[in-house]
């Protein structure tokens, strides 16, 4: 320090000043937990490592779309490795990732170092504070499940002969991406998040968010490779592959190596999974904060 | 009406902890000094008044509304700095803290501006930019002052604000608190099991014990003249006090002092200093000085334990 604090303080001190401007209240203090959220989320105001793995995901999880409107140009739609249908169960790995590695960003050091009690002595409710870190989280994971597969929209349209030809052809794909994609980051957001909830360090979190959905894939492959009655059991372990049937129940197109595909249960049993899932999710964050003393 | 008023106010913990039992009490304006041992109730009651816990029993309101049920209208007023540690440690004050404003529902301009003034307030300076990981304890009390002056609060709770502080560092904060209340015209409840902090900054004093009201009053009151005037001399006091006690007036010796009963003499407070002056030139005796005897807190909690220890041997 080359100034001594009071020396500073003669120079600057204009003393304290009122404030009698706005006050936003309870939806200030929501919208600045998601605003800070989603920030943290991509690492901004970060260092540069906290920036590599979530916008690492971002780009591989684009890199298909690319290619895929690539191959339309050069080869036309010969090859079609990527549609709309397959693309998230196709980048399926990342999301998980994308979740261990930032879920526990939002809300381990709150829980760690104690912060809550500053939270929750503002204008906000303890449910408001993990809604925002939901919305946070689940805006961030759409730059992975609705991000790349808009890419992919805007590609095929561009590629197209005739740019308003594309655009009729390919518009009535989108409300089933703007519904996968929301989907798809509503329901993961909320498993990492209550997952990240109980851990009281951020690797340990990551871990466990990693864990449950390794364990839940390899468990329904193994389910899957039985056969039989297993075949429609399998789907049911592994959170990815519950979302792809709600999505194949709500929009249609059949992903071929995803286990719904195999699998031969009424498809709304999807949609219920994925609600008891979110329901488990909620409820699990709603009593962890509430038995946090403050 | 009090800017902060309990009925009644009990929280029974789970457990059979009994934090409050029934504290009735009305705070008004300036820097009341919330005292009380370890456990006597003082984090309890601030909790409940910003909403955070429930009551138990009782009533709470603040600016008049609720704690039960407009937590959220009160939160947006008053500034909290808890007593244990609260803070992140990856990021800097400035971030943490213009966070925190906007947190409060000031927007985001106004937060930044906040942040740089207050932190300016509490003397953080260029280090203000370092992740606060790397703070001293000292550095993180200024940290959690700030963050719960940003906003402008009309009332701030400080739960023991020198806690981890060596003597330096209280004096500074202690400082902070006085500014806080007599430049900024803040209310600023200040919770502290060291009557010494309170004597110093506060000009109002509640006083708790076992969750309950031990006694409060403004802080002149406890220490006003007691009543009696205290002659310390370079000699044995006795001549001195028989003398006076022979004049009438009622005068005992305690060592190298004379304390006089002021309030046990007819003739007025002059006359007393009169037959001083005038015994003490007869007795050829040095003064050192005269003076008042004023209260002191501690006989407060003197008291008290008194009291209790009574009630204790009586139960024994």
């Amino acid at each position: 320090m080359t100034a001594s604090p009071e020396a500073a303080g003669t120079i600057y001190d204009i003393g304290f000043r009122h404030y009698d401007g706005p006050r936003l209240g309870r939806r200030g203090a929501i919208a600045a937990i998601v605003g800070a959220g989603v920030r943290a989320v991509f690492g901004f105001g970060r260092s540069g490592r906290a920036k590599i793995l979530p916008w690492g995901a971002v780009v591989l999880a684009m890199l298909p779309a690319g290619v895929a409107v690539a191959i339309r140009v050069l080869v036309g739609d010969l090859v079609e490795l990527y549609n709309y249908e397959n693309y998230l169960w196709g980048i399926g790995a990342l999301l998980p990732i994308f979740v261990a590695a930032q879920a526990p960003e939002l809300v381990v050091n709150d829980m760690r170092h104690h912060v809550l009690p500053l939270y929750f002595s503002r204008p906000l409710s303890r449910l408001d504070y993990v809604a925002a870190k939901l919305a946070a989280l689940a805006l961030g994971l759409l730059s992975l499940t609705l991000g790349p597969v808009l890419l992919l929209f805007l590609g095929r349209i561009l590629a197209a002969d005739d740019v308003v030809v594309g655009i009729g052809d390919e518009v009535a794909a989108l409300p089933a991406i703007v519904g996968s994609g929301l989907l798809h980051a509503a329901v993961l957001a909320s498993i990492g998040l209550a997952i990240s909830s109980l851990a009281g360090r951020r690797a340990y979190a990551a871990g466990a968010v990693l864990a449950v959905f390794l364990v839940g894939g390899v468990v329904s492959g193994i389910l899957a490779e039985q056969g039989g009655a297993l075949l429609d059991v399998a789907p049911f372990t592994n959170p990815l592959a519950v979302l792809d049937g709600v999505r194949e129940w709500l929009f249609g197109g059949r992903v071929a190596d995803s286990p719904v595909g195999s699998s031969s249960v009424p498809p709304p049993l999807y949609a219920v999974a994925a609600l008891l899932l979110t329901a488990a999710s909620w409820t699990t964050l709603a009593l962890r904060y509430r038995s946090v003393t403050t | 009406m009090a800017l902060i008023s309990t009925r009644a106010l009990t929280k029974r913990y789970p457990g059979g902890i009994t934090a409050l039992d029934g504290l009735s009490v009305d705070i008004e304006e300036g820097i009341v000094g919330l005292v009380g041992a370890n456990g006597a109730g003082k984090s309890t009651l601030i909790k409940i008044l910003l909403g955070l816990v429930p009551a138990s029993d009782g009533e709470a309101r603040v600016f008049g509304l609720d704690a039960a049920t407009h937590g959220s209208a009160i939160r947006e007023l008053v500034g909290y700095m808890p007593e244990h540690d609260s803070l992140p440690t990856d990021v800097s004050a400035t971030e943490f803290v213009s966070h925190m404003a906007r947190v409060s529902g000031l927007p985001a301009g106004a937060a930044r501006e906040r942040t740089a003034d207050v932190l300016r307030h509490v003397g953080l300076y260029e280090e203000r930019y370092r992740p606060i990981g790397g703070y001293s304890t000292g550095m993180k009390q200024r940290v959690k002052l700030a963050q719960a002056l940003v906003h402008d609060p009309r009332i701030l709770f400080l739960d023991e604000p020198t806690n981890g502080l060596d003597p330096a560092g209280r004096d500074e904060m202690l400082g902070l608190i006085e500014r806080i209340g007599r430049d900024f015209g803040m209310t600023a409840i200040v919770a502290s099991h060291l009557l010494g902090e309170i004597e110093r900054v506060a000009d109002w004093l509640v006083a708790i014990d076992a969750g309950r009201l031990l006694h409060t009053a403004a802080l002149s009151s406890f220490t006003e003249r007691t009543g009696q005037l205290l002659v310390e001399t370079e000699e044995a006091g006795d001549p001195l006090a028989a003398a006076l006690a022979a004049r009438g007036i009622e005068a005992h010796a305690d060592g190298r002092s004379v304390v006089i009963e002021l309030a046990a003499t007819r003739d007025g407070d002059h006359a007393v200093y009169d037959a001083v002056r005038d015994e003490s030139v007869a007795l050829g005796l040095p003064l050192v000085r005269i003076e008042h005897r004023r209260h002191r807190l501690e006989d407060l909690f003197r008291v008290a334990e008194a009291a209790a220890e009574g009630a204790d041997d009586r139960v024994a």
